[in-house]
Protein backbone atom coordinates (compact mmCIF):
# COMPACT_ATOMS: atom_id res chain seq x y z
CA UNK A 1 0.00 0.00 0.00
CA UNK A 2 1.61 3.56 -0.71
CA UNK A 3 1.89 5.98 1.50
CA UNK A 4 -0.65 8.31 -0.01
CA UNK A 5 -3.14 5.56 0.35
CA UNK A 6 -1.89 4.96 4.14
CA UNK A 7 -2.36 8.64 5.02
CA UNK A 8 -5.87 8.42 3.16
CA UNK A 9 -6.78 5.56 5.18
CA UNK A 10 -5.47 7.10 8.53
CA UNK A 11 -7.16 10.35 7.56
CA UNK A 12 -10.76 8.73 6.97
CA UNK A 13 -10.30 6.28 10.22
CA UNK A 14 -9.69 9.83 12.27
CA UNK A 15 -12.68 11.03 10.41
CA UNK A 16 -15.21 7.96 10.91
CA UNK A 17 -14.10 8.72 14.83
CA UNK A 18 -14.84 12.09 14.77
CA UNK A 19 -17.90 11.07 12.79
CA UNK A 20 -19.05 8.77 15.26
CA UNK A 21 -17.70 10.50 18.15
CA UNK A 22 -19.48 13.65 18.11
CA UNK A 23 -23.22 12.35 18.66
CA UNK A 24 -24.83 11.39 21.56
CA UNK A 25 -25.72 7.56 20.64
CA UNK A 26 -21.79 7.21 20.27
CA UNK A 27 -21.46 3.93 23.06
CA UNK A 28 -24.25 2.28 20.54
CA UNK A 29 -21.44 1.26 17.93
CA UNK A 30 -17.93 2.42 19.37
CA UNK A 31 -15.61 0.94 16.49
CA UNK A 32 -12.07 1.16 16.80
CA UNK A 33 -11.12 2.93 13.47
CA UNK A 34 -8.10 3.14 14.05
CA UNK A 35 -7.42 -0.07 14.42
CA UNK A 36 -8.97 -1.13 11.19
CA UNK A 37 -7.00 1.06 9.59
CA UNK A 38 -3.84 -0.61 10.84
CA UNK A 39 -4.90 -4.08 10.02
CA UNK A 40 -5.80 -3.05 6.44
CA UNK A 41 -2.09 -2.23 6.21
CA UNK A 42 -0.64 -5.14 8.31
CA UNK A 43 -2.82 -7.73 6.38
CA UNK A 44 -0.51 -7.09 3.57
CA UNK A 45 2.22 -8.65 5.43
CA UNK A 46 4.70 -5.73 5.14
CA UNK A 47 6.22 -5.57 9.14
CA UNK A 48 7.88 -1.82 8.53
CA UNK A 49 4.70 -0.43 7.24
CA UNK A 50 2.38 -2.12 9.59
CA UNK A 51 4.52 -1.01 12.97
CA UNK A 52 4.86 2.84 11.02
CA UNK A 53 1.57 2.70 10.45
CA UNK A 54 0.33 1.49 14.13
CA UNK A 55 2.37 4.28 16.02
CA UNK A 56 0.99 6.65 13.23
CA UNK A 57 -2.30 6.04 13.62
CA UNK A 58 -1.48 5.26 17.84
CA UNK A 59 0.10 8.31 18.07
CA UNK A 60 -3.07 10.44 16.30
CA UNK A 61 -5.35 8.82 18.92
CA UNK A 62 -3.11 8.99 21.64
CA UNK A 63 -2.91 13.45 20.71
CA UNK A 64 -6.97 13.06 20.63
CA UNK A 65 -7.65 11.04 23.63
CA UNK A 66 -5.16 9.54 26.31
CA UNK A 67 -3.16 11.32 29.02
CA UNK A 68 0.38 10.29 27.74
CA UNK A 69 1.15 10.28 23.88
CA UNK A 70 2.62 6.85 23.35
CA UNK A 71 0.15 4.31 25.05
CA UNK A 72 -2.16 3.76 21.66
CA UNK A 73 1.58 4.03 19.40
CA UNK A 74 3.22 1.12 21.73
CA UNK A 75 0.20 -1.02 21.42
CA UNK A 76 -1.16 -0.49 17.92
CA UNK A 77 2.87 -0.56 16.84
CA UNK A 78 3.06 -3.94 18.12
CA UNK A 79 -0.36 -5.06 17.04
CA UNK A 80 0.33 -4.23 13.70
CA UNK A 81 3.71 -6.65 13.82
CA UNK A 82 1.65 -9.16 15.13
CA UNK A 83 -1.03 -8.95 12.51
CA UNK A 84 1.72 -8.71 9.96
CA UNK A 85 3.34 -11.66 11.17
CA UNK A 86 -0.37 -13.62 11.21
CA UNK A 87 -0.80 -12.32 7.57
CA UNK A 88 2.93 -13.80 6.62
CA UNK A 89 2.38 -17.16 8.24
CA UNK A 90 -1.69 -17.61 7.15
CA UNK A 91 -4.00 -16.70 4.69
CA UNK A 92 -5.99 -14.02 6.70
CA UNK A 93 -9.55 -13.97 4.78
CA UNK A 94 -12.85 -14.44 5.18
CA UNK A 95 -14.86 -12.13 7.33
CA UNK A 96 -14.94 -14.09 9.80
CA UNK A 97 -11.69 -14.78 10.38
CA UNK A 98 -10.95 -10.82 10.13
CA UNK A 99 -13.66 -10.02 12.15
CA UNK A 100 -12.16 -11.84 15.15
CA UNK A 101 -8.87 -11.66 14.67
CA UNK A 102 -9.97 -7.91 15.07
CA UNK A 103 -11.72 -8.04 17.78
CA UNK A 104 -9.10 -10.10 19.71
CA UNK A 105 -6.67 -7.29 18.51
CA UNK A 106 -8.96 -4.69 19.98
CA UNK A 107 -8.97 -6.72 23.38
CA UNK A 108 -5.40 -6.94 22.74
CA UNK A 109 -5.13 -2.91 22.65
CA UNK A 110 -6.87 -2.42 25.85
CA UNK A 111 -4.64 -4.89 27.73
CA UNK A 112 -1.50 -3.17 26.78
CA UNK A 113 -2.29 0.52 27.45
CA UNK A 114 -4.45 -0.86 30.73
CA UNK A 115 -0.85 -1.84 31.54
CA UNK A 116 1.40 0.94 30.35
CA UNK A 117 -1.51 3.29 32.40
CA UNK A 118 -0.64 1.36 35.55
CA UNK A 119 3.22 1.32 34.55
CA UNK A 120 3.67 5.18 33.92
CA UNK A 121 0.59 6.66 35.93
CA UNK A 122 -0.38 3.95 38.51
CA UNK A 123 -3.64 4.11 37.55
CA UNK A 124 -5.32 0.72 38.41
CA UNK A 125 -5.53 -2.10 35.81
CA UNK A 126 -8.79 -2.15 34.30
CA UNK A 127 -10.09 -4.60 32.02
CA UNK A 128 -12.97 -6.49 30.67
CA UNK A 129 -15.29 -3.80 30.74
CA UNK A 130 -18.14 -4.05 29.02
CA UNK A 131 -17.08 -1.01 26.80
CA UNK A 132 -14.31 -2.66 26.62
CA UNK A 133 -16.12 -5.71 25.61
CA UNK A 134 -18.43 -4.42 23.34
CA UNK A 135 -15.51 -2.30 21.53
CA UNK A 136 -13.74 -5.47 20.61
CA UNK A 137 -17.43 -6.96 19.32
CA UNK A 138 -17.88 -3.74 17.43
CA UNK A 139 -14.72 -3.09 15.80
CA UNK A 140 -14.72 -7.24 14.63
CA UNK A 141 -17.97 -7.44 13.45
CA UNK A 142 -17.41 -4.15 11.61
CA UNK A 143 -13.97 -5.27 10.17
CA UNK A 144 -16.38 -8.50 9.40
CA UNK A 145 -18.73 -6.89 7.21
CA UNK A 146 -15.65 -4.09 5.36
CA UNK A 147 -14.30 -7.35 4.38
CA UNK A 148 -16.98 -9.13 3.61
CA UNK A 149 -17.93 -6.15 1.09
CA UNK A 150 -14.38 -5.94 -0.16
CA UNK A 151 -14.45 -9.21 -1.16
CA UNK A 152 -18.08 -9.24 -2.82
CA UNK A 153 -17.98 -9.35 -6.42
CA UNK A 154 -19.59 -6.26 -7.32
CA UNK A 155 -19.21 -6.45 -10.41
CA UNK A 156 -20.69 -10.00 -11.67
CA UNK A 157 -23.45 -9.14 -9.12
CA UNK A 158 -24.40 -6.07 -11.20
CA UNK A 159 -23.91 -7.50 -14.26
CA UNK A 160 -25.95 -10.51 -13.45
CA UNK A 161 -28.96 -7.95 -12.14
CA UNK A 162 -28.45 -6.26 -15.51
CA UNK A 163 -29.35 -9.13 -17.43
CA UNK A 164 -31.69 -10.27 -15.42
CA UNK A 165 -33.32 -7.21 -15.81
CA UNK A 166 -32.98 -7.11 -19.30
CA UNK A 167 -34.82 -10.48 -19.99
CA UNK B 1 -89.15 24.12 -62.57
CA UNK B 2 -92.14 23.22 -61.27
CA UNK B 3 -90.65 20.57 -59.28
CA UNK B 4 -88.63 23.69 -57.67
CA UNK B 5 -91.19 25.68 -57.17
CA UNK B 6 -93.32 22.98 -55.01
CA UNK B 7 -90.49 22.16 -53.35
CA UNK B 8 -89.69 25.75 -52.01
CA UNK B 9 -93.17 25.81 -51.80
CA UNK B 10 -92.95 23.37 -49.33
CA UNK B 11 -89.81 24.70 -47.75
CA UNK B 12 -91.53 27.68 -47.53
CA UNK B 13 -94.56 25.77 -45.73
CA UNK B 14 -92.89 23.89 -43.73
CA UNK B 15 -90.09 26.23 -42.34
CA UNK B 16 -93.45 27.95 -41.18
CA UNK B 17 -95.00 25.05 -39.88
CA UNK B 18 -94.78 24.54 -35.84
CA UNK B 19 -92.73 20.92 -34.90
CA UNK B 20 -94.83 18.42 -33.58
CA UNK B 21 -94.06 18.41 -29.37
CA UNK B 22 -90.93 20.57 -30.01
CA UNK B 23 -90.02 24.23 -30.30
CA UNK B 24 -88.61 25.77 -33.52
CA UNK B 25 -89.89 24.73 -37.08
CA UNK B 26 -89.76 20.85 -39.00
CA UNK B 27 -87.49 22.44 -41.23
CA UNK B 28 -85.16 23.70 -38.62
CA UNK B 29 -85.90 20.44 -36.65
CA UNK B 30 -85.03 18.76 -39.74
CA UNK B 31 -81.91 20.69 -40.36
CA UNK B 32 -80.83 20.07 -37.18
CA UNK B 33 -81.41 16.29 -37.15
CA UNK B 34 -79.40 16.16 -40.11
CA UNK B 35 -76.78 17.87 -38.91
CA UNK B 36 -76.74 16.67 -35.97
CA UNK B 37 -74.35 13.20 -36.28
CA UNK B 38 -72.21 15.19 -38.27
CA UNK B 39 -72.06 17.68 -35.48
CA UNK B 40 -71.79 15.96 -33.13
CA UNK B 41 -68.65 13.33 -34.60
CA UNK B 42 -66.81 16.51 -35.51
CA UNK B 43 -67.25 18.06 -31.84
CA UNK B 44 -65.73 14.55 -30.56
CA UNK B 45 -63.16 14.48 -32.81
CA UNK B 46 -62.30 17.83 -31.45
CA UNK B 47 -62.72 17.06 -28.24
CA UNK B 48 -60.32 14.25 -28.90
CA UNK B 49 -57.71 16.51 -30.56
CA UNK B 50 -57.66 19.02 -27.80
CA UNK B 51 -58.18 16.74 -25.54
CA UNK B 52 -54.60 15.27 -26.65
CA UNK B 53 -53.18 18.42 -26.75
CA UNK B 54 -54.28 19.41 -23.83
CA UNK B 55 -53.61 16.41 -22.05
CA UNK B 56 -49.38 16.28 -23.95
CA UNK B 57 -49.44 20.24 -22.46
CA UNK B 58 -50.69 18.54 -18.96
CA UNK B 59 -48.08 16.10 -19.20
CA UNK B 60 -45.30 18.37 -20.04
CA UNK B 61 -46.38 21.43 -17.54
CA UNK B 62 -47.10 18.16 -14.90
CA UNK B 63 -43.62 16.77 -15.61
CA UNK B 64 -41.95 20.20 -15.17
CA UNK B 65 -44.20 21.08 -12.18
CA UNK B 66 -43.10 17.29 -10.76
CA UNK B 67 -39.56 18.59 -11.35
CA UNK B 68 -40.64 22.08 -9.41
CA UNK B 69 -42.27 20.44 -6.63
CA UNK B 70 -39.63 17.71 -5.99
CA UNK B 71 -37.10 20.14 -5.63
CA UNK B 72 -39.26 21.89 -3.32
CA UNK B 73 -39.71 18.58 -1.34
CA UNK B 74 -35.95 17.68 -1.23
CA UNK B 75 -35.55 21.63 -0.05
CA UNK B 76 -37.88 21.67 2.63
CA UNK B 77 -36.74 17.78 3.53
CA UNK B 78 -32.66 19.75 4.01
CA UNK B 79 -34.68 22.54 5.80
CA UNK B 80 -36.70 20.16 7.71
CA UNK B 81 -33.50 17.88 8.78
CA UNK B 82 -31.48 21.35 9.54
CA UNK B 83 -34.53 22.76 12.12
CA UNK B 84 -34.58 19.65 13.80
CA UNK B 85 -30.68 19.66 14.44
CA UNK B 86 -31.54 23.06 15.22
CA UNK B 87 -33.94 22.65 17.78
CA UNK B 88 -31.84 19.85 19.30
CA UNK B 89 -29.36 21.63 19.54
CA UNK B 90 -31.32 24.58 20.90
CA UNK B 91 -33.07 22.33 23.25
CA UNK B 92 -29.34 21.22 24.52
CA UNK B 93 -28.64 25.00 24.62
CA UNK B 94 -31.80 25.76 26.73
CA UNK B 95 -30.98 23.11 29.31
CA UNK B 96 -27.31 24.45 29.97
CA UNK B 97 -28.31 27.69 30.46
CA UNK B 98 -30.95 26.87 32.72
CA UNK B 99 -27.90 25.38 34.32
CA UNK B 100 -25.55 27.46 33.87
CA UNK B 101 -27.47 30.35 36.99
CA UNK B 102 -26.24 27.54 39.33
CA UNK B 103 -22.73 26.43 38.02
CA UNK B 104 -20.24 29.44 39.50
CA UNK B 105 -18.14 30.56 36.51
CA UNK B 106 -19.43 29.30 33.36
CA UNK B 107 -17.27 30.13 30.87
CA UNK B 108 -18.80 28.83 27.64
CA UNK B 109 -20.46 26.00 26.90
CA UNK B 110 -18.96 23.10 24.44
CA UNK B 111 -19.44 20.65 22.28
CA UNK B 112 -18.03 17.03 22.98
CA UNK B 113 -16.49 16.02 19.78
CA UNK B 114 -15.39 12.92 20.88
CA UNK B 115 -14.95 10.17 24.05
CA UNK B 116 -12.56 7.26 24.43
CA UNK B 117 -12.92 4.75 27.48
CA UNK B 118 -9.99 2.49 26.90
CA UNK B 119 -8.38 0.89 29.94
CA UNK B 120 -9.90 2.63 32.70
CA UNK B 121 -8.70 5.68 31.02
CA UNK B 122 -11.53 7.76 30.44
CA UNK B 123 -11.35 11.13 28.16
CA UNK B 124 -12.85 13.94 26.23
CA UNK B 125 -12.50 16.12 23.41
CA UNK B 126 -14.33 19.55 23.73
CA UNK B 127 -14.86 21.81 21.29
CA UNK B 128 -13.77 25.01 23.54
CA UNK B 129 -9.85 25.82 23.53
CA UNK B 130 -8.05 29.23 25.52
CA UNK B 131 -9.58 31.36 22.83
CA UNK B 132 -12.81 30.32 24.47
CA UNK B 133 -10.85 31.02 27.99
CA UNK B 134 -10.52 27.37 28.73
CA UNK B 135 -7.52 26.61 31.28
CA UNK B 136 -5.76 23.54 32.35
CA UNK B 137 -7.95 22.86 35.20
CA UNK B 138 -11.10 24.24 34.09
CA UNK B 139 -13.76 21.78 35.47
CA UNK B 140 -16.88 20.91 33.06
CA UNK B 141 -19.92 20.58 33.91
CA UNK B 142 -23.42 19.53 32.77
CA UNK B 143 -27.57 21.08 34.18
CA UNK B 144 -26.76 17.65 36.35
CA UNK B 145 -23.58 17.46 37.87
CA UNK B 146 -19.69 17.59 37.45
CA UNK B 147 -18.25 15.85 34.33
CA UNK B 148 -14.66 16.24 34.85
CA UNK B 149 -11.63 18.89 34.01
CA UNK B 150 -9.87 20.27 31.25
CA UNK B 151 -6.24 18.72 31.09
CA UNK B 152 -5.05 20.20 28.12
CA UNK B 153 -5.42 23.02 26.42
CA UNK B 154 -5.52 24.09 22.38
CA UNK B 155 -6.62 26.91 20.42
CA UNK B 156 -10.25 25.97 20.21
CA UNK B 157 -10.06 22.46 21.34
CA UNK B 158 -9.24 21.33 24.78
CA UNK B 159 -9.03 17.25 26.28
CA UNK B 160 -10.72 16.96 29.38
CA UNK B 161 -10.61 13.93 32.13
CA UNK B 162 -13.72 12.92 33.03
CA UNK B 163 -14.65 11.99 36.48
CA UNK B 164 -14.96 8.74 35.51
CA UNK B 165 -11.53 7.98 34.51
CA UNK B 166 -9.37 5.80 36.88
CA UNK B 167 -7.35 7.93 38.21
CA UNK B 168 -9.54 10.94 38.56
CA UNK B 169 -10.35 12.49 42.21
CA UNK B 170 -12.57 15.45 43.28
CA UNK B 171 -12.58 16.29 46.62
CA UNK B 172 -16.02 15.73 48.07
CA UNK B 173 -18.80 16.07 50.63
CA UNK B 174 -21.90 14.46 51.87
CA UNK B 175 -24.77 17.10 51.32
CA UNK B 176 -26.89 15.87 54.19
CA UNK B 177 -23.75 15.48 56.70
CA UNK B 178 -21.42 17.63 55.55
CA UNK B 179 -18.29 15.32 55.66
CA UNK B 180 -15.64 15.83 53.17
CA UNK B 181 -14.20 12.72 51.58
CA UNK B 182 -12.25 12.15 47.90
CA UNK B 183 -14.51 10.91 44.85
CA UNK B 184 -12.99 9.07 42.64
CA UNK B 185 -13.48 6.98 39.20
CA UNK B 186 -13.29 3.45 38.97
CA UNK B 187 -12.84 3.15 35.04
CA UNK B 188 -15.51 1.67 34.50
CA UNK B 189 -18.22 4.42 34.43
CA UNK B 190 -18.84 4.77 38.05
CA UNK B 191 -17.45 6.43 41.16
CA UNK B 192 -16.56 5.74 44.77
CA UNK B 193 -16.09 8.31 47.56
CA UNK B 194 -13.18 7.35 50.05
CA UNK B 195 -12.12 8.37 52.69
CA UNK B 196 -15.34 8.55 54.25
CA UNK B 197 -14.74 7.13 58.27
CA UNK B 198 -16.72 3.79 59.52
CA UNK B 199 -18.35 5.94 62.35
CA UNK B 200 -20.22 8.30 59.39
CA UNK B 201 -23.74 8.26 58.74
CA UNK B 202 -23.97 8.57 55.25
CA UNK B 203 -26.63 5.84 53.69
CA UNK B 204 -27.61 5.13 50.31
CA UNK B 205 -29.82 7.56 48.56
CA UNK B 206 -27.35 10.82 49.97
CA UNK B 207 -26.10 13.41 47.58
CA UNK B 208 -22.40 14.29 46.88
CA UNK B 209 -21.04 17.45 46.24
CA UNK B 210 -17.97 18.86 45.40
CA UNK B 211 -16.04 20.08 48.29
CA UNK B 212 -14.23 22.69 46.71
CA UNK B 213 -10.96 21.97 48.47
CA UNK B 214 -9.15 21.14 45.99
CA UNK B 215 -8.56 23.93 44.48
CA UNK B 216 -9.73 22.62 40.82
CA UNK B 217 -13.69 21.68 41.54
CA UNK B 218 -15.97 24.76 42.63
CA UNK B 219 -18.41 23.66 46.03
CA UNK B 220 -21.61 22.83 45.68
CA UNK B 221 -21.92 20.98 42.52
CA UNK B 222 -23.78 17.42 42.32
CA UNK B 223 -21.16 14.99 41.79
CA UNK B 224 -23.49 11.83 42.40
CA UNK B 225 -25.98 10.17 44.36
CA UNK B 226 -24.74 7.44 46.85
CA UNK B 227 -26.10 3.82 45.58
CA UNK B 228 -24.54 1.36 48.29
CA UNK B 229 -22.23 1.07 51.71
CA UNK B 230 -20.33 -0.98 52.77
CA UNK B 231 -17.80 -1.61 55.55
CA UNK B 232 -14.50 -1.44 54.34
CA UNK B 233 -11.24 -3.88 55.57
CA UNK B 234 -10.06 -0.76 57.22
CA UNK B 235 -11.44 2.18 59.22
CA UNK B 236 -12.98 3.46 56.12
CA UNK B 237 -16.46 2.82 54.40
CA UNK B 238 -16.75 1.72 50.78
CA UNK B 239 -19.37 3.63 49.45
CA UNK B 240 -20.96 3.62 45.11
CA UNK B 241 -21.74 6.53 43.60
CA UNK B 242 -23.94 6.89 40.71
CA UNK B 243 -22.32 9.59 38.52
CA UNK B 244 -25.53 12.60 38.50
CA UNK B 245 -24.36 13.30 34.95
CA UNK B 246 -25.27 10.90 32.29
CA UNK B 247 -21.88 10.21 30.91
CA UNK B 248 -23.18 8.29 27.96
CA UNK B 249 -25.25 11.09 26.78
CA UNK B 250 -22.81 13.76 26.93
CA UNK B 251 -23.09 15.96 23.85
CA UNK B 252 -22.50 19.36 25.22
CA UNK B 253 -20.77 20.59 28.41
CA UNK B 254 -20.39 24.04 30.64
CA UNK B 255 -16.61 25.06 30.87
CA UNK B 256 -15.78 26.89 34.27
CA UNK B 257 -13.33 28.69 35.65
CA UNK B 258 -11.03 27.32 37.88
CA UNK B 259 -12.56 27.48 41.25
CA UNK B 260 -10.34 28.51 44.45
CA UNK B 261 -11.50 26.83 47.52
CA UNK B 262 -14.19 29.63 48.58
CA UNK B 263 -16.49 29.95 45.47
CA UNK B 264 -19.66 28.62 47.02
CA UNK B 265 -22.77 27.95 44.66
CA UNK B 266 -25.66 30.22 45.47
CA UNK B 267 -28.26 28.74 47.04
CA UNK B 268 -32.25 28.88 46.89
CA UNK B 269 -32.83 30.59 43.01
CA UNK B 270 -30.56 30.91 40.93
CA UNK B 271 -29.91 33.97 38.89
CA UNK B 272 -27.07 34.12 38.20
CA UNK B 273 -25.98 35.18 34.93
CA UNK B 274 -23.12 32.88 32.99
Amino acid sequence: MKLRRVVLLLAAAAALSFLFGASGHRDAWPVDWFLIAVAAVAREGNFVKAVLTGASAGLLEDALTQPMLGFNAFAKSAIGYGLALVAMRVVLGGAVAVGAALALASLANDAIVAVLASLLMQAPIVLGTRESLWRAATTGITAGMLEAAAKFPWREWWEKRRLRRLR
Amino acid sequence: MLLSVLVACVLLLSAQAPARNRSGSVLRSWILSAVAPAASAVSAVSRAATGAVDSVGQTLRAADENAVLREKLAARDRELFHLRAVAAQAERDRLLAAAAPSMPNVLVSAPVLLIERRAGLQSALVGAGSREGAVEGSPLAVAEGLVGRVVSVGISIARAQLLTDASAAVGARIARTGELGVVRGDGRGGLRLNNVPITSSVRAGDDIESAGIDGIYPRGVPIGRVESVARGSNLFLEIRLHPAADFSRLTDVLVLAPSPASTEVPAGPRSASP
